[in-house]
């Protein structure tokens, strides 16, 4: 599970469900204090779940995409 | 006629205080994956340099001749040992003795390995395991009475704060007393998925409604995000060299200096990539660490609290082999602002660095605090100015160098008012009392609105404020001494390591930490 690290508001997310992703890949976009701040993948793994969407306001610690890493 | 019986009678004690908490105990804490204090005193420290005291303090049971039929050490184990051929003072929790509470316990151990490291000057190294010492519900039974609490000895933990490097351990579960033990250090470390930290555990927790496993409460996730631990690892062994690690960066105490260590990475290397390293859109970030690692000795930035107060980096590194606390914005964190907890880790890190007389250089990418309703509920305005108090009191060499944003009341604290610091800017620094991007719109709302083209005037004005912004125009007027080339910084930071060293001055500082 991913959770955000800052609060803000989605700007773009940049993978779909069940897409395969590496390690290090920018899988959405926050737009947080006027700045644009991707949300990267830790290790390789399968997007199982996104649980928000463009434009979405988001606060520190909620659920942004479920990643299945097996 | 000679005393042979009586130190074998001495060393059948040591051999019984060896059995610690006997096999069942024994077996179980290695079934769960973790070694006994014994075990772990013998990994952490050099071979054989431990030399323990109160080795036979501990729980005796005679017969009705007074002949010893029994004797339990104390869960508490210290001495002086060596690590990387170094003395320091190392004590640590035996948890297959009463969970490492103070039913098992000699109190006076706790207090003479604190006074033992205090008054040698040497390195504390607590492994902490259990409650540390503090008490359990059944103490009201063993003692017959209730106790009205205290901590006897903590004057000796807050004095050390600021004298001596204490690092915490957090092995295995740790509540009350102990997990005071791992806050109050100058670094502590758990071990993943077998730590867990807590004021108290689980049962308790669950009597006011909030059904929890252990690393739900306490686990490593949530006490780093907290900032209450500051690293975690998979292993002891892990943990132990972490410990090492982090005291390689510090002397033994304030009374002395770190010393040099011959480098052979070339203090004048450049870096062409540098001069690329921050991007030309404002909105986009940058990875900080990479910058980081290139600018310091190679293989030496040991980063400190990585998962608290993100949007500053802090830790330890050496530069021309000097030792130095680096700590740089990072802006995928609120795109470098400070928060909260930011300000707190940035005022444990600049006391930590005062403390131990350790040069500052500080990366800035600041583009203010934090603002919004999250903010303001978390006091950042007054963790802020204890911050900016933190970085005011501090004497040691200060180098800042403004690598972007450079904006507020939080920009401005690159730098204390109160004496000489270095400082200069990359040419991609941004600064002012509010980011232009801020407030545009705003100040110039009559002329935008009264133009025959809105969306033209306002960028004319961006195109026109955007030259005055350049920092060379800054450096005109000296707001800025210097504008330095990316590529030659490390050059720069050596230069100010060397210059720094002999400035360091020993001594307790006026106003010693708190944890």
């Amino acid at each position: 599970m991913i959770f955000s690290e800052v609060s803000g508001t989605i700007s773009s997310i940049l993978v779909s469900k069940n897409q395969i992703v590496d390690k290090e890949t920018d899988l959405l976009i926050i737009e947080c204090m006027k700045m644009l701040i991707p949300v990267v993948s830790e290790k390789r793994g399968k997007v199982v779940d996104i649980f928000v969407k463009e434009g979405d306001l988001i606060e520190e610690g909620d659920k942004l995409l479920e990643i299945n890493h097996h | 006629m000679n005393w042979k019986k009586e130190l074998e009678e001495k060393l059948n004690r040591e051999k019984l205080s060896e059995k610690l908490g006997g096999e069942d105990r024994i077996k179980r804490q290695h079934d769960s994956g973790r070694y006994t204090i014994r075990e772990r005193i013998d990994i952490l420290c050099d071979n054989s340099s431990f030399h323990e005291i109160g080795k036979i303090a501990g729980n005796a049971i005679y017969d009705k001749d007074n002949d010893l039929i029994n004797f339990t050490g104390s869960n508490f184990i210290f001495g002086k040992a060596k690590i990387d051929g170094r003395n320091i003072v190392v004590g640590g929790d035996d948890f297959t003795l009463r969970g490492g509470s103070a039913d098992a316990s000699i109190r006076e151990k706790h207090l003479k390995c604190e006074e033992m490291a205090l008054s040698l000057k040497l390195p504390l190294i607590r492994i902490v395991e259990g409650s540390g010492g503090g008490g359990s519900v059944k103490t009201i039974e063993t003692t017959g009475r209730a106790n009205v609490p205290e901590v006897e000895g903590w004057n000796l933990v807050v004095e050390s704060m600021g004298t001596i490097p204490r690092v915490a351990l957090g092995l295995g579960s740790v509540a009350g007393l102990g997990a005071a033990h791992l806050a109050c250090s100058h670094y502590s470390v758990m071990v993943k998925e077998k730590s867990a930290v807590f004021v108290a555990g689980p049962p308790v927790v669950e009597q006011i409604g909030q059904k929890l496993t252990k690393n739900e409460l306490g686990g490593y996730k949530i006490q780093l995000k907290s900032g209450a631990v500051d690293e975690a690892v998979d292993t002891e062994e892990e943990a132990f060299n972490a410990a090492k690690k982090f005291l390689s960066y510090l002397p033994n105490s304030v009374y002395e200096l770190t010393d040099r260590l011959e480098s052979k990475d070339d203090p004048n290397r450049s870096a062409e990539w540098l001069i690329e390293a921050i991007p030309k859109d404002i909105k986009s970030v940058y990875k900080i660490r990479p910058i980081i690692e290139e600018l310091v000795d190679k293989g030496t930035f040991f980063e400190i609290g990585k998962e608290y107060g993100k949007s500053i980096v802090t830790g330890f590194c050496r530069l021309n082999g000097w030792s130095v606390a680096l700590m740089a914005s990072d802006p995928y964190s609120y795109g470098g602002c400070w928060t909260s907890d930011t300000c707190k880790k940035v005022q444990k890190f600049v006391d930590l660095a005062e403390t131990f007389h350790l040069p500052i250089i500080y990366l800035v990418d600041c583009p203010g605090f934090q603002v919004g309703l999250d903010a303001e509920k978390k006091g950042t305005i007054k963790e802020g100015v204890r911050a900016m108090s933190a970085i005011w009191q501090t004497k040691t060499p200060w180098m800042s160098i403004i690598i972007r944003n450079c904006f507020g009341v939080a920009g401005a604290a690159h730098k204390r008012g109160s004496s000489y610091i270095s400082r200069c800017a990359w040419p991609s620094a941004r600064w002012g009392s509010l980011p232009l991007e801020g407030g545009i719109e705003a100040a110039y709302r009559s002329e935008i609105e009264n133009s025959s083209d809105p969306k033209a005037e306002l960028e004319k004005i961006n195109v026109r404020l955007n030259k005055l912004r350049s920092p060379l125009r800054s450096a005109e007027s000296f707001w800025i001494e210097e504008i330095i080339d990316p590529r030659n910084t490390r050059k720069i930071m050596c230069d100010f390591a060397d210059l720094s060293a002999p400035l360091r001055t020993i001594g307790i500082t006026s106003r010693t930490m708190r944890p």
